[in-house]
């Protein structure tokens, strides 16, 4: 990943991070000083290496891990925004990378029961629940989506 | 990758199809600010995979299932 890239990747996260949702390529052009197509190329050759997930139009975010763009069962409270981890892993990964406590949403696969987890210092208040990961991490990239 | 109350809620979940891995939630917070904690940061650098496996053996997290390509 060349210098060029990675200032692309820091523009995009911190976009990400300050409009509390996922940039579109024209709002990262537009900081950038570059055009949306610049941006595109750009994203799909961090798409390629997996620092970002495109949709499969390859025109917009679906996932800057551990953020996903778009919602899903996984939704976390950081001091007063709502963000949408891509599983339970990215979840916490959000508390992480917000460098913050958080509480996470979801509900049990099995019986739909939800589940809550408050995330002090980095640790589940609760530390009973189980986290299940069903593809062998050497599978994990076939199809990060199902992953 | 998801979380559940108990291995009777995975079995339950999994309909007899063959089992991943299964942790405690405390390994995965664990897991998840050896492996994110830096995603925000300006100096952040993409991970090899060899420093990635690094984490998961630091964390115990080894054999076949947890193996990287």
């Amino acid at each position: 990943m060349d210098e060029h890239d990675l200032v692309l990747r820091r523009l995009t996260y911190k976009l990400l991070v300050d409009l509390e949702r996922a940039p579109t390529a024209t709002e990262v052009a537009t900081a950038a000083g570059a055009t949306t197509s610049d941006v595109l190329a750009g994203w799909q050759r961090l798409h390629d290496e997996h620092a970002l997930v495109l949709n499969d139009a390859r025109t917009e975010i679906l996932m800057a891990n551990p953020f996903s763009a778009v919602p899903t069962a996984y939704r976390v409270l950081v001091e007063g925004t709502w963000w949408y981890g891509n599983c339970a892993w990215d979840a916490f990964g959000i508390c992480a990378a917000l460098e913050s406590d958080g509480r996470i949403e979801s509900s049990c696969p099995d019986c739909g029961e939800p589940l809550v987890v408050n995330v002090r210092n980095q640790e589940p208040e609760d530390d009973t629940l189980l986290f299940h990961c069903l593809v062998p991490a050497s599978h994990w990239w076939d199809d990060i989506v199902h992953t | 990758m998801n979380l559940f109350r108990s291995e009777g809620h995975i079995e339950r979940w999994l309909g007899g199809r063959a089992p991943g891995a299964t942790i405690p939630v405390a390994k995965l917070a664990e897991l998840a600010l050896a492996w994110w904690d830096d995603r925000l940061s300006p100096d952040w650098r993409p991970r090899s995979r060899e420093e990635s496996a690094e984490i998961l053996e630091r964390l115990g997290l080894t054999g076949d299932f947890w193996r990287l390509a």
